[in-house]
């Protein structure tokens, strides 16, 4: 099977997906809770259905699809924040130092995004490559905050609900595969740039298989079983007297 | 060499997603593991040092107390597990409609927040002393932190109808 016309296949069945999603989303009113990502999603379709008819003329499609495509990324930065106030909103103690954290990384990852865009500034000569190496800078600054988002959760002990989980690995893996395509695709032949876009498809239909999954799947039962372990201290002190009396 | 770390930070993303997703499954069924206050305590204490410090030649002493690190941070590791339960246990009583409980459960919920900071300068502290086993940086804070959070876990299972006492024991 030809990679472009399973690269067509993908795209509808992304199509397909995003209906759903959107569906699911109306139905379980998730927009209530999640406004931002409710957007995404939504703005997501509307994307498609935008770019669709356009899609044979070339500079009304060059046009339409990167205007979409910036606020696209604009919404995906907002679901992050969104994500990051869901998670820290319970936690007075942990919120404001995780604020502190959060706008210092914001600023390291601009400053690679723009050391990034500087890089390639100089083999931007058109206008699509400008539009191109700009998405690369905020992709990094996008995929960035969702890797601070699960490493501070962590290092804060933190537990994420099911499907604030869901949509920031989602959104993750779509980011990662997304910025691996923006960066290679000057350096790569024709036919592995069409491989890059399977993958690009692949991962996007990931994505949105990641966000239903955790929507729909029942909600996780808290579950505190306890393991109590014998004390140490006898042992500790027991070692400590042999290695004194050796 | 942007370009390589770019692809490096994307690699990195996926690795830490993928980890995501399994430590996630592990910790499906959270586990809470009993910390003997008094057995850290002594671990802790700056005149048991010096005791060995003095009775032991310098060679022993740095290797007794790296062997005395290594169990303090697995102690600090099990306490800042126990908080993280804490939090996670914590949450629905946050939202009940007895304001004592929701207060208590706040109460809880910061406690247990702060010492997982603790824990996480603990940890810093830790590290530097096994690097240079001649610094003293005691994370004596966390005795004290640890003993409030358990007697408020209590009050709060004491609050509350579907008793939470044995988190308070298990802890």
């Amino acid at each position: 099977m030809p990679v472009g016309s399973l690269i067509h296949d993908l795209w509808i069945a992304s199509i397909a997906l995003q209906v759903m999603l959107t569906a699911t989303l109306l139905v379980k009113r998730a927009w209530r809770k999640y406004p931002m990502f409710s957007a995404y999603v939504f703005f997501t379709l509307f994307e498609t259905a935008a770019t669709l008819p356009s899609h044979r003329l070339g500079s009304a499609y060059f046009y339409t699809f990167w205007i979409c495509e910036a606020i696209g990324i604009v919404l995906g930065l907002a679901v992050v924040r969104e994500i990051f106030t869901n998670i820290f909103a319970p936690h007075a103690a942990l919120r404001r130092l995780a604020t502190i954290i959060f706008r210092v990384a914001v600023v390291a990852l601009i400053v690679l995004a723009c050391g990034a865009i500087y890089e390639q500034s100089a083999s931007a000569k058109s206008f699509a490559r400008v539009v191109m190496v700009s998405t690369d800078g905020t992709r990094i600054v996008e995929l960035g905050l969702i890797m601070f988002l699960f490493l501070s959760s962590s290092a804060f002990g933190l537990h994420w609900r099911q499907n604030e989980f869901g949509i920031a690995l989602g959104l993750g893996t779509c980011a990662a595969v997304e910025l691996i395509n923006v960066t290679l695709m000057t350096h790569l032949s024709a036919e592995a740039e069409q491989v890059l876009s399977l993958v690009r498809s692949l991962s996007f239909n990931g994505s949105l298989l990641i966000w239903l999954g955790y929507l729909l799947a029942p909600p996780e039962r808290p579950t505190t079983p306890v393991d109590v372990p014998r004390a140490q201290l006898e042992q500790w002190n027991q070692a400590v007297m042999e290695l004194i009396n050796r | 060499m942007i370009t390589v770390i770019v692809i490096a930070l994307a690699l990195c993303a996926v690795v830490l997603f993928y980890m995501a997703v399994r430590s996630r499954r592990k910790h499906a069924v959270q586990s809470l593991r009993q910390v003997d206050l008094a057995a850290f305590h002594t671990l802790l204490d700056r005149d048991d040092e010096l005791f060995l410090k003095r009775k032991l030649s310098r060679s022993k002493f740095i290797g007794i107390k790296r062997h005395r690190i290594r169990v303090t941070v697995r102690y600090v590791a099990r306490i800042a597990s126990n908080a993280s339960t804490v939090l996670h246990a914590s949450e629905a009583a946050r939202l009940s409609p007895m304001p004592q409980v929701a207060l208590t459960a706040a109460q809880v919920m910061d406690l247990a927040a702060q010492i997982r900071l603790q824990c996480l300068l603990a940890m810093f502290k830790l590290s530097l002393e096994y690097a240079m086993p001649s610094l003293q940086l005691t994370p004596a804070m966390l005795v004290p932190a640890y003993q409030t959070l358990r007697e408020n876990v209590r009050r709060l299972g004491d609050l509350q109808t579907q008793n939470s006492v044995p988190l308070a024991n298990a802890i």
